[in-house]
């Protein structure tokens, strides 16, 4: 008689290949991680799913159990609940960005993001220069400088989701976006403030907007924010196929 | 398996508050991240174990414990596995014939001194501030530590669970009498190894994420600037974090203006060795007392090479 553990493993090993093979197949692995490392997680994957089928296939008794349990009962027991718990999830709940609550946890512009230095501004560069820039580029911008005549006749479009300014959640809010270089885990939020009393009264947190608007000096009085884009227009969107910013 | 994600693709069975979900999202990431490695790994362990003569893993090293174990430290050139397939590939190694000390070295050295490591933390820092060499040097000097530390203990075989010992013999017990053709054992021991492994990487997955949604960053990000607090607190985000070796100077760039550069070397050196994740995939081998030794020695080590570059630099 196999041992029900052995088969525990492959089963495990089965499941995360195959929403990998999945995720890819429906163009949604990019939620998770960089298209850079698609073809390798692919590859594994399918390997795998070909050596989990083999062992399955043909799997013999394990080695004998002369071993005295020392992990207590109810911890392996909370533990093998725990794992099935999140094999449950990755298998049924659909397939999602992170969210704006990562956002402010993680502290939008806190860290400085490498911009395309073909698209950096400069006093003299052309207007429509900004045209070009991204949310990343424009977060580096804003870390760079909060010089008003630095932004004068720049127009911002961007595209993200919406997360309140923890400092003034009612009147601030940012467009922000997720810069990820490797997967999820190291995704650093960027994004512009957008001053707009009362905002959550037409959009909601987490929202998919369009933004095009000017720099002017921020209205709040409790953001941190010195200057926040005045809005000319925002529309909600549909979230991107491509919602984070890959490096 | 593949019908019923199809078919469940878009369904919202529950609608989970946002913290909850991102949990998912990103628990999801590090198993997807990993698991591709995983998968290597335990394939490589099944090689190193089943398919690879005598002469090739043990024979052909230095008699010499030390000259060995400096040996095995560079042997990630040759498998450049992602920290979390060095786990299985650990196993695999000892239940081959190497020393537990001599398989703890392997396993702290290989995520750093392997080239794709070497690479990434060259294009990203290049010579500045002693960054790249304080982690290679680093990394290679904490490995040979480990293992000359525990090659001291004067029963190591009790520095392994009883369970991974236990199989151990047992492996060793089949492959001396040839009871299974090749291929039934390396079809027995990925079956094996994916019970061990696969259930240690979602818990630590689990974990991972979970400290990700309740530690705010901020936190850590505000004691950046001090020469001691620089170093702990990237420590304690490696530790954090749990982001693979190979990437890791990619993710730290953006805090390499906030933080003094031997936090930065300290989070190099650490997180690759342990990290949340690592320790959960490790304890499937070692006990929990020999994790604990290794953890404060790993962070003593990478603290006071953090400080040293903090002074220097």
């Amino acid at each position: 008689m196999p041992d029900l553990k052995q088969y525990q493993g492959l089963v495990l090993i089965g499941v995360m290949a195959t929403i990998t093979l999945w995720l890819a197949a429906t163009g949604q692995l990019e939620l998770y991680i960089s298209p850079r490392h698609t073809i390798f997680a692919v590859t594994m994957s399918a390997v795998g799913l070909i050596a989990v089928t083999i062992s399955a296939m043909h799997v013999s008794p394990g080695p004998p159990r002369a071993v005295r349990r020392r992990v207590p009962r109810f911890l392996s027991g909370a533990a093998t609940a725990l794992t099935a718990l999140v094999t449950a999830a990755m298998t049924l709940l659909p397939p999602a960005t992170l969210t704006s609550a990562t956002a402010t946890q993680r502290d939008i512009n806190s860290t400085i993001v490498p911009a395309d230095e073909s698209t950096l501004l400069t006093d003299t560069a052309p207007d429509a220069a900004a045209a070009n820039l991204s949310l990343a580029d424009w977060a580096s911008l804003l870390r760079q400088s909060t010089d008003l005549a630095f932004y004068d006749g720049k127009t911002v479009r961007a595209t993200g989701l919406i997360t309140p300014d923890p400092d003034d959640p009612d009147n601030v809010f940012y467009v922000s976006r997720f810069y990820v270089t490797h997967c999820t885990i190291d995704a650093q939020p960027v994004g512009v403030p957008v001053y707009l009393p009362d905002w959550n009264s037409t959009y909601d947190a987490d929202q998919w907007v369009e933004l095009i608007g000017t720099f002017e000096a921020n209205g709040s009085l409790s953001s941190s924010q010195a200057i926040a884009v005045a809005a000319q227009t925002i529309d909600t969107v549909d979230e991107p196929s491509d919602p984070y910013i890959y490096r | 398996m593949f019908t019923v994600r199809a078919l469940t693709g878009d369904i919202a069975f529950v609608d989970l508050p946002n913290a909850a979900q991102d949990l998912v999202t990103l628990t999801l990431s590090v198993l997807i991240e990993s698991i591709g490695f995983v998968i290597f790994g335990i394939l490589l362990s099944v090689l190193v174990q089943v398919w690879i003569p005598d002469r090739w893993v043990i024979k052909v090293l230095p008699r010499n414990a030390a000259a060995r174990r400096m040996i095995i430290s560079v042997l990630g050139v040759l498998l450049p596995v992602c920290e979390c397939g060095n786990v299985p590939l650990s196993r695999g190694l000892i239940a081959r014939g190497f020393s537990v000390p001599e398989a703890m070295t392997f396993l702290v050295a290989a995520p750093i001194v392997n080239p794709v490591t070497i690479l990434t933390t060259y294009q990203v820092f290049g010579f500045e501030d002693g960054i790249f060499v304080a982690r290679i040097i680093g990394g290679f000097l904490i490995a040979n530590l480990i293992g000359w530390l525990f090659s001291q203990h004067p029963q190591p075989a009790r520095l392994l669970t009883e369970r991974f010992s236990a199989e151990c013999t047992v492996v060793n017990h089949d492959h001396s009498h040839d009871r299974n053709t090749k291929w039934q054992e390396s079809r027995n021991l990925f079956a094996r190894e994916s019970a061990a492994i696969a259930p240690a990487l979602i818990l630590g997955a689990f974990i991972a994420g979970l400290v990700q949604v309740a530690v705010p960053r901020a936190v850590l990000v505000a004691l950046g600037s001090n020469p001691v607090w620089s170093v702990l607190a990237l420590m304690a985000l490696a530790f954090i974090i749990s982001i693979c070796s190979n990437i890791d100077a990619f993710f730290i760039l953006p805090f390499a203006s906030t933080f003094m550069p031997g936090g930065v070397v300290a989070f190099l050196i650490f997180g690759p060795i342990i990290d949340i994740k690592m320790l959960v995939m490790m304890r499937t081998t070692f006990t929990t007392k020999t994790l604990i030794h290794i953890t404060a020695v790993v962070a003593l080590m990478s603290a006071v090479i953090g400080f040293l570059v903090n002074f220097y630099a």
